[in-house]
Parts: structure tokens; sequence; C-alpha cells
């Protein structure tokens, strides 16, 4: 297998519509980013892997349209498409081809357009998923009222409810933890220029201002739907040291799909279990990927995390999954400012998801993050310490795929 | 034949309904609006030379990119490539019915453009249709700048 680094970034703004471009072009755009990041031409691509969450924007075969849009156009593409952790998945697929020594340079590329729907918000795309993920116990006889009845209800959002109240009952945080969260994000975004909500100063108190949507969360507890995209240039070794002043290297990897997800779990006929604070995946491909990145103690050797985290328990559930935190004390860590831009453990600089969240897009911008850290292009949001090993994760599918990924300036 | 009763499985309605609105950019929208002025924008591409209708900011060739400066007027006279004839249409309700006479389509180049449209073909009997014909826009009467303006191509005069 060879060493696989990253040697260009590309995102375009992230805002709640982006009537300005139709969806090749917002792709475009962030490809473009990127193949000028790594003045690298479209000629030199040898293959491309792209993808969004599927029924999002209702567009069915986005890589038939966005083809010659992003310079793929007779060149070998592959879609990906595992929910919310597709951007994680389409930056593994293009680790893969790279590392297999199939291709020498390969682009990635994840995006949403949650205002092509016509309902407000992403309520069109997740009545397709939704219907998708649930037809299998529509078949069964069960009926859509008893599948409200379930944890599926509000989809992520619902699932993410019954997540922050294990999470809290079982750490001992409260509500006003994901207060601390959400704002430190909102504050950490508007030093992002490419970020949707930007908060500068954002209080703690001024998320608890905010009006309920579903206890335990307020409106400023919960991310946007956001329009935009993002793209990474992914390289050999050889392209990588004579290309670039400093690659980020892809130490190691994993993705998970969890069976304690929601939909198989207990109420639903399943041999899962009902706790969707476990997140026994994102456990699983943290072993699995510090393994390969050859990461000990990940407390001591990662520098700044990028958490998927559309719901801010999230922050601190995966925190502790990908061994940040000891078990059940994030919470403590955050209140004393550790995970703050300037902290011993930084997440989510970048405000993350909670801040921006273009779905499909959400997961491969966490790495492209996490690679900003390390080359020191983050500007505004660059964390005050030297950056030497990043984590990044995403959380999808139906609420069971997980993928994380380790990243650093060494290959070794 | 299976009676009612022998069905086991019921129907299971679900209470979804999926609406979409999609953008459609900046230069695509400019072409919908010079419509009300029967005016049909292209794009040429001014590395490559491309042109095409509708116009897009990035050339699918050489992938220049192109921006309002390259918009480029076309006649609205052009080919027909080739042609298919439609004799149902779809009911709305999950099936075909008989159209009450036949509609031609057509795969039309435009003069000066390199891409192609597809349109509907009017004021001529599908046997008349022949690849390589020359045809020609017909507007509705009163153009509001949307894609309906252009209501079909119809063989154009000698
Ligand atoms: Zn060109």
């Amino acid at each position: 297998m060879r060493n696989v680094a990253i040697i260009g970034c590309g995102q375009t703004k992230h805002s709640a519509r982006r009537r300005d471009v139709n969806l090749a072009e917002m792709v475009g755009d962030a490809v473009w980013n990127a193949l000028e990041d790594a003045q690298v031409t479209p000629q030199e691509v040898d293959a491309f892997t792209v993808g969004n969450m599927q029924g999002f924007g209702g567009v069915a075969q986005p890589e038939q349209w966005l083809g010659d849009w992003i310079g793929a156009a007779g060149k070998p593409v592959l879609r990906v498409a595992t929910g919310g952790s597709t951007g994680g998945c389409v930056a593994q697929a293009a680790f893969y081809a790279v590392a297999s020594g199939l291709y020498d340079i390969a682009v990635a590329t994840a995006w949403e357009k949650h205002s092509d729907s016509k309902e407000p918000g992403a309520t069109t795309g997740l009545s397709h998923v939704a219907l998708g993920n649930t037809i299998n116990m529509i078949n069964c006889g069960l009926s859509f009222k008893h599948l409200l009845s379930m944890t599926l209800v509000g989809a992520a959002a619902g699932v993410a409810c019954y997540q922050a109240m294990y999470y809290m009952y079982r750490s001992g945080s409260r509500v006003e933890h994901l207060d601390m969260v959400a704002a430190k994000d909102r504050r950490n975004a508007a030093k992002n220029k490419y970020a949707h909500l930007q908060w500068p100063g954002c209080t703690p108190e001024d998320i608890a201002k905010t009006e309920w949507v579903a206890y335990p969360f307020r409106y400023g507890h919960i991310c946007p739907a956001s329009d935009g995209a993002s793209a990474m240039v992914l390289a050999c070794e050889d392209i990588a040291r004579k290309r670039c002043k400093k690659p980020v290297w892809i130490k190691g990897l994993a993705a998970y799909s969890d069976e304690e997800n929601q939909i198989m779990s207990e109420g639903a006929g399943g041999i899962g279990i009902l706790d969707a604070s476990q997140q026994i995946g994102a456990t699983m491909s943290a072993i699995k990927a510090y393994r390969m990145a050859g990461i000990r103690d990940p407390q001591k050797e990662i520098d700044v995390a990028e958490i998927y985290q559309p719901f801010p328990n999230q922050e601190l559930i995966f925190a502790e999954r990908l061994g940040l935190f000891d078990e059940g004390t994030a919470w403590r860590a955050l209140e004393k400012g550790e995970t703050d831009i300037n902290g011993r453990m930084p997440c989510d600089p970048s405000g993350g998801v909670n801040a921006t969240n273009a779905i499909g897009s959400s997961a491969l911008q966490r790495i492209l993050e996490c690679a900003l850290q390390i080359m020191g292009k983050a500007e505004e949001h660059q964390v005050p310490k030297e950056v030497h090993n990043a984590v990044a994760t995403g959380w999808g599918g139906a609420t069971n795929y997980i993928a994380v990924t380790v990243l650093g300036d060494s290959p070794y | 034949m299976s009676s009612q009763s022998e069905i086991v499985l019921t129907k299971v309605p679900v209470p979804l309904v999926a609406g979409f609105q999609w953008s459609v950019g900046e230069l695509m929208e400019k072409f919908i609006k010079a419509l009300a002025d029967r005016k049909i924008w292209g794009v040429k591409c001014p590395e490559c030379g491309y042109v095409y209708v509708p116009p897009r900011w990035r050339c699918g060739k050489c992938y220049a990119k192109l921006g309002e400066e390259n918009l480029t007027e076309l006649s609205g006279k052009g080919i027909l490539l080739s042609y298919a004839t439609a004799y149902v249409e779809l009911d709305g309700a999950g099936s075909f019915k008989d159209l009450s006479e036949p509609k031609p389509i057509g795969a039309i180049k435009l003069e000066g453009a390199d891409s192609t449209l597809f349109m509907p073909l009017g004021e001529v009997k599908p046997e008349e249709l022949k690849e390589g014909m020359k045809v020609e826009v017909v507007w509705r009467e009163e153009p509001k700048g949307e894609l309906a303006d252009i209501k079909y191509f119809k063989p154009a005069k000698r």
C-alpha cells in the first residue's frame, strides 16, 4: 500500500440559499478551488470520487450532470452515498484509489444543495431517506404512525434527542453544556470565512435564550441546512513531495456501519441496543484508524479534532469515542476551555457541522479542516499551536455509519 | 383469479410529499429572462470556440471559465439532426393515453451553436420530417421570460 497525501483543498461559501449557482456550478467551484490550491490541472487528475446525501436536492444521478463541470469527463468516477458520513467515505474512497497504486492523483468532492428542496430545511430530502430506510418495516406491515412512535421521529434530530438524554444521564452533564458547545462552535465559525452560522462573541447565555425545538434541544443548539461544496486533491508520495510544500498525510482510516443504530434496534425488531449515545461504530473505527496511524495515546498525540456534530452532544460523545477524553468527562474538559480554539484539545475550530451543514460535504469538510490546520492554512481559525496529528469524523447512514480519518504532517 | 379477500397485505399509504425548486444559476437565468425579448443566448468558449446553448460558465470541452462577456445571440434558425414522434402520453395516473394527434420532437442544432437542443416540432406532419431539414423557432404570442416561451420549431420557409 502506498502513502497518500492531501495536496490541495477547496470549498465554497456556505449559506442557506445559493440560488446564484446550480448544483453543477457549485460543486465545480469547490473542485476548481482545490485544483488551484494544489496547482494541478484537470488533465493531470486520474480519477474522481463524488457524493452527497442520497435523495437530497432531488437529483438522482448527480455524477452524470457534474462530470464535465469538475473535469471528470472521460475519467473514472466513483460515487459514494452513506448519508451524513458521505463526505468522509468519499475522501476514504479517493485514498483507496491512490493507496492501491491504481491512480496517482485523485479528486474527492462532496456537496449538498438543501435549497433545491421545496420545503424549508431538509424536509424533502429527509422524506426521501426516511422512506428508503423505513420501507422494509412498512413491508412487514408496520404502519407509518407506528414508525413515528419510535425513535425514528425527526430523523437524525429525533435520534439526537435520545442520544443527548442518554449521554447527559450517564455522564452527569446538563443542557447548559450543550449551550457551551454550541456557543463555542458559533464563535469559532465567526472566524471561518466559509462557515454558515457565524456569531462572534456568542455566549452560552445567548444560546439558552433561544426557543425550544425538542427537548433537550433549543434552536441555538441545532445545525443549519446549508448549501455548499468541498473538494480535496489527493496524491501518491512522489507527486505529493514534488508538488506540495506541506502535504498532509492520511495516516489511518476506518468506516464501520454500526448494528446498534436506531433503525435495527430493539424497538424495531433488530438486535441492536437502544442507547444511541453508545456509538460503538465510532469506537471501533477509532481503534482501527489509530492502529493504522501508529497513534498509541490519542490524548497526547492528537493536536486537534474536527468532529461531526450537527447536535452539540455529539461533539462530547464522539470526542470520548475518539479517546480524546476519558469516558464521561468531555463536558468537564469543555467547562475548563480545553476544547476551545486555544485549548489543550481544540474541537471543531472551524465551527464544525453545528455551524455549517451541507450534509454530503460535512464529513469531507472535517478532513479538509484537519488538513488546513496541519498545513497552517486555516487563517483566522488556525489553532495557536503546532499541529502534527489531527482526527476527523463523519456520522450518517441511517444514524449507523461512522467514518474516522487520522491525518498527520508525516506519513509515519 | 384471486378474490379480494385472499389478498394478505393491505395498502399502507405514506404521508410524504417531495417537492423541489432547483436553482438554475446566473447564466441560465439570463437565458430564460431573455426569451421574453425573443432572444436566444448561447455562450462561446474563448479558448476552444465551442458554442453552448443554453449557456454555461465552465467549458465542458477545455474547462475554460466562461462568463457574461462570452454570451452570443443565436438566430433561432437551425438544422434538425434527428427526431422522434410520440403517439401516447402519460395520463397522470400511472398509465398511458393516446394523443389526439402525434407529437414530433426534434434534436436541433441552432445556427452558430455546437450543442443540441431538444424541442417539440410543429406545423409539420411526422412523415414530412427529414434529418438535415431547416427549422426555425416559433414563439408564443406574449413571451414572459420562461422556458415555455419557445412554443416549438417548424420547418423554415425557403
Ligand atoms: Zn472550451
